[in-house]
């Protein structure tokens, strides 16, 4: 495009935003006010990791579900940490097995992005859906919703974590949006979790955590500001994965399987196409 | 006004409301919400598209970044630190196979259509060619949409368009400019030619 044509069109569209009517602001601040009143933001000093947890994490029935001894879902106690930069960081390992939970300030973006317009995340070697099958020592799982059933492209690690993992990853569609950073409109990640050590660390700031029932199963709802993953890798040490930052995620258990599926859609989409997999 | 006023009778900044607000004192907030309200709200229905999911989307945000002062870095600014939260509840109620006309922005008019009045034909001309403008961006895909939306209907500035819209402040600008590339093809499709902005101007540059 032309500088020309490009200074007409931006001149046209600050013309056309400066006329355009927005549907009218309804009234936040009184209904916003009236909802501050149940818990007073706190100064950091003052909170105590478990009142701040039950503020962010929403978990009505998270003492109880502790309570019932549901065996993947219990939670350890709130550990608070310090780390640098970070004011107020409280890490709580959910029960699902091979994944670990942080809750505090993300780390500060690394310079180095992946290109996008690419399927291929890292995640180890492109094969097909049958030979992914025979390399992994569990089931592998696919989404029984419509066009899913065939995944864009399929990975398998096998040395990380052990007993191998395997993606599918789902090319940006139709009800499928694609991520921020890549052309990948769904990732779904399925190991065979192990209760230590932990696969996937996941750190989330402002996000929420909500505790879900997949197929009767355990799960967490990760929405928010971007999650970011850390894997870790064959040595043993935990990796970021600049390219992985979520949407959202739900992770959950079936049977010994830990999955964990990812990508711009909304909760009940996301359960819609765990629950479908087989 | 009161506590949301300065002992200078001038209105308090971001900053020293979110310090007050911090401490607890939710009138201050309050001062925040009002000076933000048009903003959030707008934002959340640029992205989820309705105005009751927008609604609520802003109402969730502004609570929610209440609840999460005790995180916000002091002296960075508010505005984006709003917005991600803000935008973030209007995506997840963004509903999946949401149609583009949900986003129903308007062209102003100084008078009411179909109204027989005769009007001058250069403003009709005008808005003529914005509705086409607009018919243009909405056809366009949905991240395309937004990106342009925020840039020139929001007027946001590129580190709030990348809150706004959960990117990278770096990749705002490639994402605007392959926006306006895409814009630009459906415009010419639309026919019309690319835009005749300079009509709109009132003559040739």
């Amino acid at each position: 495009m032309s500088q020309r044509e490009l200074g007409d069109l931006d001149w046209a569209l600050s013309d056309l935003g400066a006329s355009l009517e927005f549907p009218p602001t309804p009234d936040l601040a009184a209904a916003v006010t009236a909802r501050l009143g149940e818990a007073p933001a706190t100064a950091p000093a003052d909170r105590r990791p478990r009142g701040w947890l039950a503020g962010v994490l929403r978990l009505p029935g998270w003492r109880r579900l502790a309570l019932a001894g549901m065996v993947a879902a219990v939670l350890a106690a709130a550990v608070l940490v310090a780390s640098p930069g970070t004011r107020e960081a409280v890490a709580r390992r959910l029960g699902l097995r091979g994944v670990e939970v942080r809750i505090g300030e993300p780390p500060p973006p690394t310079a180095t992005t992946r290109p996008s317009n690419r399927l291929d995340l890292g995640l180890g070697e492109q094969v097909t859906l049958e030979e992914a099958r025979r390399r992994v020592a569990f089931p592998v799982l696919v989404p029984r919703v419509g066009a899913l059933q065939r995944p864009s492209a399929v990975f398998v690690n096998q040395a990380v974590p052990e007993g191998g993992r395997v993606d599918l990853v789902y090319r940006a569609q139709p009800g499928l949006p694609a991520s921020r950073f890549t052309d990948v409109g769904l990732l779904i990640t399925q190991f065979r979790g192990q209760p230590t050590p932990e696969f996937i660390k996941k750190v989330t700031g402002m996000g929420l955590v909500e505790e879900v029932t997949v197929a009767g199963e355990p799960g967490y709802w990760f929405s928010g500001e971007p999650h970011f993953f850390t894997y870790r890798d064959a040595g043993g040490t935990f990796r970021e994965e600049q390219t992985r930052l979520a949407g959202n995620t739900l992770i959950w258990q079936r049977g010994e399987l830990t999955l964990r599926l990812e990508g711009e859609i909304s909760k009940p989409e996301a359960l819609r196409i765990a629950e479908s997999m087989r | 006004m009161g506590e949301t006023e300065s002992v200078e009778g001038r209105p308090l900044d971001d900053q020293e409301l979110v310090e007050q607000a911090r401490g607890g004192d939710a009138r201050a907030y309050e001062a925040l919400v009002r000076r933000y309200q048009d903003l959030a709200f707008r934002t959340a229905y640029v992205i989820a598209g309705r105005t009751a999911d927008a609604e609520d989307a802003a109402q969730e945000g502004f609570v929610k970044a209440w609840y999460a002062l005790s995180r916000f870095r002091t002296g960075a600014p508010f505005r984006p630190w709003l917005l991600a939260i803000v935008a973030n509840e209007a995506r997840n109620r963004r509903r999946t196979g949401r149609r583009q006309d949900d986003l129903a922005l308007r062209v102003a008019e100084d008078r009411p259509s179909g109204d027989a009045a005769p009007s001058p034909e250069a403003a009709a001309l005008a808005i003529e060619q914005r509705r086409l403008l607009l018919a243009a961006v909405g056809r366009l895909g949905e991240a395309d949409r937004q990106v342009i939306t925020c840039r020139y209907f929001l007027e946001l500035s590129e580190a709030e368009m990348a809150s706004a819209l959960g990117c990278r402040p770096g990749t705002v600008k490639s994402r605007l400019s392959r926006a306006l590339e895409r814009l630009r093809v459906v415009l010419a499709e639309q026919g019309g030619g690319p835009l005749r902005a300079s009509k709109l101007r009132g003559g040739e540059r």
